[in-house]
């Protein structure tokens, strides 16, 4: 007699490939739970640096959406800031030109020169306007930029720098956010606080008022056009909001094909998994019940 | 011719020779669980005849061994692959505790390194503000800290490896002494022609043990058994076993010594090759990578730091304390150089509302800081060594159990012991020694019929 001798102890086998189904279980429950097929580096290698640099682009993203409302933040406070100075300088310049009427009496004269005056101090308020704890017109100083200074001809004297700050709010790309206070109320011949100083000067002695009512004229066109600087800024971190929001979905959807489980398939080999080690133990409960010993008599 | 009395002898030698092959069997149903039991098979043989002129009378049965039935290539072959099993699971084992160190989380080094530069990205909005400069070094400091840690637990690892490699040692000696004590017992057995079969079970149990342990190989010779390590090292020649040493290296960590000489580095399997392969080559690579990160990203940042002037005025210092000029220990000792957020130099002309120098602070995150990558890029390396190494290993280690499960198979289909066989031949022995009983008792009648012969009552 010749036949082929099989194990007679399978019970290693059926219980390794209890284990292995085990594991396998406990990994897709893993899956299950965390929606994410990597849960550590050796379950996808390649794809866990991959993660790892699409999460830091993705915080580096974050971090620029966050400059960019800030910096919005402060360029539209500039922005609202000089159209309030234009305003001003609008209405000083239609004081002036009420001042050079010849049948105005000289209280009344007085009268518009005290309004300018008031003009003034309003002018240097806002040129000392602050957002978050720094002002917005002092260049890249930390100290008040306008000074009330009566040993200046213009009577205020500009203590901020020339500086400029660059905000990144993309990659390479660096945002400008501000303008140097003189560089708006100091411009070459359009200086103006010299400016009201003169109308103020020219409405007291009621003389010159044409020639200053001119110049003030001339800075209120000046700094008109300084405004342009914010209003590109504005519209520079507006596009840029949207295309960050844009990049980051296209980070989540990179993040998603990379790592997200499909939880349809991992369920259904769950389920599977589990059947085939019931299926298992069932066999490891029926092998060794019986031998021949068990029908001699 | 043949007599009563000779058919006599043939019947007792077949009640012993019966008697002899179910004492196998019993042996073989009593160690049917025994691991490493190999089956016992009774030899019998037919007596030489005796002629009788032209008659050959046959003289019956004896038992002539019970031989273990054992398949010594396959052994072998299971040898093998037990220790290459040996070597993948503690390989494994110990690249999967490595792993833990560099699983995303919130304190793990990729996101402390996203994290500092955001805190950058804020300095550069708000350059004057104390609240956001301490910002920027709780974020340094976290950073250094998430080095610290990993490089940490890592030498820590290293350590424990270093333990289990000294005990591993330790186990290689119990089992080769052990084994030198069973090839005594083998060759005393076999000199005087006893059966050996049980000794040698124990002493494959014993070779399949320290095959997990170190690479072995077998020389059989006429004086017994030989083992070895792969490069030829002796562990047991005969009656005689030769014991490990470890001997502590300038690092610290023990070095294993074979009859004086450093056998460290050719150790080539076994649980011992695997645990010096992390210890000594995974553990070091990683720690040098991270130290090459640490080092490489303090160093750009101090840098980017001096290059501008701090909230006071002043020119810009350290951000990080300088790392040792070799990079060795970088990781480790990563450590914030000021407790002063003014000190941070987020100016580039002096002033102190200026944010010029935050843009070159914040470059250093696409400088290349460590092997020509970004240090996010050079983090992701180190994660995708990390993970290949496990998932690589994981997989050889389940195809190697695959392996030495069949093999396992195959040796108990050969060696193994089927009940039903063994009831089987009980059946088959206890027929044949009843039909002795059966001749001796016919013997025994005749015998009387003989005695009797010629008296008359």
């Amino acid at each position: 007699m010749s036949s082929i001798r099989v194990n007679p102890y399978p019970m290693p086998d059926l219980i390794s490939a209890v284990e292995q189904l085990r594991q396998r279980e406990n990994t897709e429950t893993l899956q299950l739970a965390t929606g994410s097929r990597i849960n550590q580096p050796s379950d996808d290698p390649a794809g866990a640096a991959q993660l790892a640099q699409i999460s830091d682009q993705s915080s580096q993203v974050d971090s620029f959406q966050r400059s960019v409302s800030s910096v919005s933040g402060l360029l539209s406070t500039a922005d609202s800031t000089i159209n309030s100075v234009v305003t001003a300088l609008q209405r000083a310049i239609s004081l002036g030109v009420e001042g050079a009427n010849g049948t105005l009496s000289d209280s009344d004269r007085a009268d518009v020169s005290a309004e300018v005056s008031g003009i003034r101090d309003q002018l240097l308020s806002l040129a000392n306007t602050s957002y978050q704890g720094q002002y917005i017109f002092s260049g890249t100083a930390t100290t008040q930029p306008f000074v009330a200074d009566n040993t200046v001809p213009s009577g205020v004297r500009y203590a901020g720098n020339t500086g400029v700050n660059k905000v990144t709010i993309g990659n390479n790309y660096q945002l400008r956010i501000n303008q140097p206070g003189s560089a708006i109320f100091n411009g070459p011949g359009a200086d103006v606080f010299q400016s009201i100083n003169d109308l103020i000067t020219a409405l007291n002695t009621n003389s010159g008022i044409g020639a200053a009512v001119n110049e003030v004229d001339t800075a209120f066109s000046y700094v008109t056009a300084q405004r342009v600087f914010y209003g590109n800024g504005l519209n520079q971190t507006q596009s840029q909001q949207t295309y960050l929001n844009t990049v980051k979905l296209g980070l989540a959807q990179q993040q998603n094909t990379t790592a997200a489980a499909d939880i349809a398939s991992v369920a259904s080999q769950l389920v599977n998994d589990e059947t085939a080690r019931t299926a298992a133990l069932d066999a490891i409960g029926r092998t060794p019940q019986t031998s021949l010993f068990d029908y001699l008599k | 011719m043949s007599s009563l009395f000779a058919t006599m002898a043939i019947a007792t030698g077949a009640l012993q020779a019966e008697q002899g092959a179910l004492s196998a069997t019993t042996n073989n149903v009593a160690n049917a669980n025994t691991p490493g039991y190999s089956r016992l098979v009774p030899v019998l043989v037919e007596n030489d005849p005796v002629i009788v002129g032209s008659i050959a009378y046959g003289t019956g049965v004896s038992l002539q061994n019970l031989q273990g039935i054992r398949d010594p290539i396959l052994q072998l072959r299971i040898q093998e692959e037990t220790q290459q099993q040996g070597q993948l699971n503690s390989f494994v084992a110990g690249m999967q505790q490595v792993q833990v160190n560099f699983n995303s989380s919130t304190g793990d080094i990729g996101t402390q390194i996203s994290n500092f530069f955001s805190s950058l990205d804020q300095l550069s909005t708000s350059p004057s503000s104390l609240a956001v400069r301490q910002g920027v070094l709780t974020a340094a400091g976290n950073l250094a800290t998430a080095f610290n840690n990993t490089a940490d637990a890592l030498s820590s690892q290293q350590h424990n490896l270093d333990l289990s490699i000294g005990q591993a040692v330790q186990q290689v000696n119990t089992l080769t002494s052990q084994i030198a004590a069973l090839n005594a017992q083998i060759m005393t057995a076999q000199g005087v022609n006893q059966n050996a079969s049980a000794f040698i079970d124990k002493r494959d149990v014993l070779i399949g043990q320290l095959s997990s342990l170190i690479d072995v190989s077998e020389i059989r010779s006429d004086n017994g058994l030989t083992l070895t390590t792969s490069n030829g090292t002796a562990l047991v020649v005969g009656n005689q076993s030769f014991a490990l040493s470890t001997q502590s290296n300038p690092s610290g960590l023990q070095d294993v010594f074979a009859q004086g000489k450093d056998i460290t580095t050719q150790i080539a399997s076994g649980q011992l090759a695997g645990l010096v392969q992390v210890r000594d080559q995974k553990i070091p690579a990683l720690l040098s990578s991270l130290d090459a990160l640490a080092s490489g990203l303090a160093t750009a940042l101090n840098t980017a730091n001096q290059a501008g002037f701090d909230l006071n005025g002043a020119a810009g210092g350290n951000l990080f304390v300088p790392p040792p000029a070799s990079g060795t220990g970088a990781a480790g000792s990563l450590a914030v150089a000021i407790t002063d957020p003014a000190l941070i130099a987020a100016s580039s002309d002096g002033s102190a509302g200026s944010n010029g120098n935050v843009a070159a602070l914040s470059a250093v995150h696409d400088q290349a800081v460590a092997g020509g990558q970004n240090p996010t890029d050079a983090y992701g390396n180190i994660l995708f060594s990390v993970g290949n190494d496990v998932a690589n290993g994981s997989a050889e280690l389940s195809s190697s159990q695959l392996i030495l499960q069949q093999l396992q198979d195959q040796r108990g289909s050969i060696s193994g012991v089927s009940l039903d066989e063994e009831a089987a031949n009980l059946v088959q022995f206890q027929r044949a020694y009843e039909a002795a009983t059966h001749i001796i008792t016919a013997v025994d009648e005749m015998l009387a019929t003989v005695i009797n012969m010629g008296v008359t009552s």
